[in-house]
C-alpha cells in the first residue's frame, strides 16, 4: 500500500486559494464519502485549517498516480478552481515523506508559529470526521494514533512550545515563573483594553483566582468584568490603595502619563510584606513609572522588554525545532518499520501454514506403509512432523521479520514470490 | 565492600547523567532512570553504611572516608525529599555530581584501619552528634543551590533577558521555598547536633566550649543561618537578600569542613574532616 499527501498550506498558496479550498465539517464528510471509492483511493482524511488544506489518502501500490490524479482533480473541483490551476500550489508526499510531513504539521513544525498549540486539535478532529465517515481505514488509523504519539513526544520532550511567543501569554509565562502557579493569584488589570482583556482570560484560564479591574470609564470595567466572570471591579481613583493585593498588574491605559508611580509601588510591597509583584506595562506612552523596577522584589516589564523577550523566545523555539525534528526523523522510521511488519504478518502465517501442509500430505501419502498403530502412535508421528517442520521455519521467519522489519523491502525478494504462497 | 560502594557509586554517576541530561533535555524517561538509579544507588549505600557499622564495630561515621560516604548518603536523602515535596529535578542536575565526587573521593582513601574508633566514644552522644551535623550540612547545601537558583532567575528578570537555563530552573516561589524550609531544618539540626557536642564534651573532658577553630566557624555558621531563619519569619519574602545569606552561610560550612582543620583543631582524628 501507499500513503500519499497532497494539499497547500501557507507557505505554497496564498489565502485567496486556500479559503477557496477549505472544507467545512459537512463538506469534509461529504467530500471524503466522494473521494474515498475503496478501490484507488482506499482510505482518507481532510485536514482543513486557516493554514493548510491538505488531503491524506491510501492507495495500493501500483496505483499512486492513478490515486494522486483522483485527489488533485477532487481539489480542483472541490474549490471551484479550473484544473492545472492549483498544480504551483500543490504539494505532493508519498509513503515516508507523507508520514514525514503529517508528523510534523501535528507537532506543529510545519506552522506558521512553530509549537502553537491548535493544530493538533484541528488534525484531532480531521481524524473524528474520517471515521465518521467511514474513510478511516487500517493504514489510517495507525498512522492517526502514531501522529498523536509524536505529537506529544514533541510536546513534552522539547521546550517548542514551553515559552510564550504573543503579548498576551508572557503574562502568563512571567507569572508561573515568579509565583509556580497563578492557582490564587490576584491580577489587576488597569484600563479595560483588547490586550488587557486577552491577557486576563489567559490568566483566569491558568488558574487566576481574581481580577480586579480599574479603568477611567467604569462602564467599560464593569463590561469586561462581567465577561471575565471571577472579576471585581475598583474605582480608577481608588486604584493606588487596592495596589497591594494584587501579584501581577497589567496596565494597557491611554493615559499621556504614569499611572503607578515608584511611591505607590514602594508602599503596596510594603504591604504586601515583599511578596514579588510582576508589573506588565504594555501601553505606549508607559503608564508606569520605569523607576519602580528598582524597588525590591518588583519585577517591571514594558512593551519593548515583551518583545525582547519573545523574539528571544521565538530563536529558542526554533533551537527546539530542531531537536523536534529529530524526534520526528526516528518516529518516521519507527512507523515505516511497523507497516513493513504489518506487510509481512500475514505471509508469514501463510507460510507456516504450507509448510505444514507438506507435511501432512506426505503423511498421507506414506500412511499406508506404516501399517496399522494406535491412537497414541497416530498422535506421536503427526505431532513429529509439524514439530519437525516448526522448528525448521523458526529461523526463517525471525530472519524474515529481522530483513522486512528493518531494511529497504525493494531490496528483498518479497515473501510471497520466495516460498511461492498464493495471495 | 569496595565493590559494593563501586556499585553505589556506578548508580550514583548514571543518575547523574540522566539528571543532567534530563535538565538538558526535559525527557520524563531520562528523569525517570535518573531517579530509580539513585533509588537503587541509596539503598546500596544504606546496605554499605549498615555493613561498615557491624564489621568495623563503630558507627561508620568517623574518619574521613566515613564522613564523605556518608555525607553523600545524607545529600541523597535530602535531594530525594527536595524532589518528592517540590518536585524540582532540576536540583539534581547539580547536587548529583558532588555526590559522584563524594562518593568516589570515599572510595579513594580506602579503609583505613583506625582502631581508636571503636575505643574513642563509649557514649551514644558522640555519633548523635556527627550525624545532626552532616545532615544540617547537607540541609544547607540544598539551601545554598536553592539559593543560587534564586539569585541567578532574579537577575535575569530584573534584566528582562533569560537564558536558557531560566526556563528549566524551578520559579522564583519554589526555590524560595525549597531554601526557606531547608534552612528551618538545617537550623533545627546543627542546634541539636551542637548541643550534643557540648554535653559530649562536658561529659568526657568536663568542658562545654574550647574555643576550637571548628567550634567558633560552627558557631558563626549557627548564628548566619539564625539570622536568616529570622529575617524569613518576620518578613516572608526577602527574596535576593536571604538568598546572599544562604550562599555565605555555605561558605562557612565549608569554611567549618575543610578550612578549620588547617589551624590544627582537636577535631581532627587521623584524616577527619568532623
Amino acid at each position: 500500500m501507499s500513503i500519499i499527501l497532497i494539499g497547500v498550506n501557507h507557505k505554497t498558496a496564498p489565502v485567496e486559494i486556500r479559503e477557496r479550498l477549505a472544507f467545512d465539517d459537512a463538506a469534509c464528510a461529504a467530500g471524503l464519502r466522494a473521494l474515498v471509492d475503496g478501490e484507488v483511493v482506499r482510505e482518507g482524511l481532510i485536514v482543513s485549517t486557516c493554514n493548510r488544506v491538505e488531503i491524506l489518502s491510501e492507495t495500493a501500490n501500483e496505483q499512486i498516480d492513478l490515486g494522486a490524479g483522483r485527489v488533485t482533480q477532487f481539489l480542483d473541483t472541490s474549490g471551484n478552481l479550473g484544473p492545472g490551476f492549483l498544480k504551483d500550489h500543490l504539494y505532493r508526499h508519498t509513503d515516508e515523506e507523507a508520514v514525514r510531513h503529517l508528523f510534523r504539521v501535528a507537532s506543529s513544525l510545519d506552522s506558521m508559529v512553530v509549537g502553537e498549540p491548535q493544530v493538533l486539535g484541528q488534525v484531532r478532529h480531521a481524524y473524528s470526521l474520517a471515521v465518521e465517515a467511514g474513510t478511516a481505514g487500517r493504514i489510517l488509523n495507525r498512522l492517526v494514533h502514531h501522529t498523536f504519539r509524536v505529537a506529544k513526544r514533541v510536546r513534552t520532550e522539547t521546550g517548542i512550545a514551553a515559552s510564550a511567543v504573543s503579548i498576551s501569554y508572557m503574562a502568563v509565562e512571567l507569572g508561573k515563573k515568579i509565583f509556580a502557579s497563578l492557582k490564587g493569584c490576584t491580577v489587576m488589570l488597569i484600563g479595560a483594553g483588547e490586550m488587557a482583556e486577552l491577557s486576563a482570560k489567559h490568566l483566569v484560564n491558568a488558574g487566576a483566582s481574581r481580577v480586579m479591574i480599574a479603568n477611567r470609564t467604569e462602564a467599560a470595567a464593569r463590561q469586561l468584568a462581567n465577561q471575565i466572570g471571577a472579576a471585581t471591579v475598583v474605582p480608577f481613583e481608588e486604584l493606588a490603595e487596592h495596589l497591594f493585593e494584587a501579584d501581577l498588574v497589567i496596565c494597557s491605559t491611554g493615559a499621556p502619563d504614569y499611572v503607578l508611580t515608584e511611591e505607590h509601588v514602594r508602599k503596596a510591597t510594603a504591604r504586601r510584606r515583599k511578596r514579588p509583584t510582576c508589573l506588565i506595562d504594555i501601553s505606549v506612552p508607559r503608564n508606569i513609572d520605569p523607576a519602580t523596577a528598582k524597588v525590591r522584589n518588583v519585577f517591571l516589564f514594558d512593551i519593548d522588554d515583551l518583545e525582547n523577550v519573545i523574539s528571544s523566545n521565538i530563536r529558542e523555539r526554533e533551537r527546539e525545532a530542531e531537536r523536534a525534528e529529530l524526534i520526528v526523523q526516528s518516529e518516521v522510521m519507527q512507523f515505516q518499520q511497523s507497516l513493513r511488519l504489518m506487510d509481512v504478518g500475514p505471509s508469514i502465517g501463510a507460510m507456516r501454514e504450507k509448510f505444514q501442509d507438506v507435511a501432512r500430505a506426505e503423511l498421507a501419502r506414506q500412511r499406508k506403509k506404516l501399517g496399522p498403530l494406535t491412537k497414541e502412535q497416530e498422535a506421536a508421528v503427526e505431532s513429529l512432523l509439524m514439530s519437525t517442520v516448526n522448528k525448521i521455519a523458526h529461523p526463517i521467519i525471525n530472519q524474515m521479520r529481522r530483513l522486512y522489519g528493518t531494511s529497504d523491502t525493494d531490496a528483498a525478494p518479497s515473501p510471497t514470490d520466495l516460498f511461492d504462497l498464493e495471495e | 565492600m569496595r565493590s559494593l560502594l563501586l556499585a553505589v557509586l556506578a548508580a550514583y554517576l548514571i543518575a547523574a547523567i540522566h539528571s543532567i541530561l534530563a535538565f538538558v533535555n526535559k525527557r520524563r524517561t531520562l528523569q525517570q532512570v535518573a531517579e530509580w538509579s539513585m533509588a537503587v544507588g541509596w539503598v546500596l549505600h544504606t546496605g554499605v553504611l549498615i555493613d561498615e557499622w557491624a564489621v568495623d564495630g563503630h558507627y561508620p561515621l568517623f574518619g574521613s572516608r566515613e564522613t564523605l560516604s556518608f555525607l553523600a548518603w545524607a545529600l541523597v536523602t535530602g535531594y530525594a525529599i527536595v524532589l518528592y515535596r517540590y518536585g524540582a529535578q532540576a536540583v539534581g542536575a547539580f547536587a548529583m555530581p558532588l555526590i559522584c565526587v563524594l562518593t568516589f573521593a570515599a572510595m579513594l582513601l580506602g579503609r583505613a584501619r583506625n582502631p581508636s574508633a571503636a575505643a574513642f566514644s563509649p557514649t551514644l552522644l558522640f555519633p548523635i552528634h556527627t550525624t545532626l551535623l552532616i545532615f544540617a550540612y547537607a540541609a544547607f547545601f540544598i539551601v545554598f543551590m536553592a539559593s543560587v537558583m534564586y539569585l541567578l532567575q532574579e537577575r535575569e528578570l530584573k534584566l528582562k533577558t533569560f537564558s536558557a537555563f531560566f526556563h528549566r530552573l524551578p520559579s522564583l516561589s519554589t526555590v524560595n521555598e525549597i531554601a526557606t524550609h531547608a534552612a528551618a531544618v538545617g537550623l533545627t539540626l546543627l542546634t541539636l547536633g551542637l548541643v550534643a557536642g557540648m554535653f559530649w564534651n562536658w561529659s568526657e573532658h568536663g568542658k562545654v566550649w574550647r574555643n576550637d577553630p571548628k567550634e567558633i566557624f560552627a558557631a558563626l555558621t549557627w548564628l548566619l543561618y539564625f539570622v536568616l531563619a529570622l529575617y524569613r519569619s518576620t518578613a516572608n519574602w526577602r527574596g535576593r537578600r536571604a538568598a546572599w545569606l544562604g550562599v555565605l552561610g555555605f561558605v562557612l560550612v565549608l569554611g567549618t569542613f575543610l578550612v578549620a582543620p588547617l589551624f590544627g583543631s582537636y577535631h581532627v582524628f587521623g584524616l577527619a574532616l568532623l
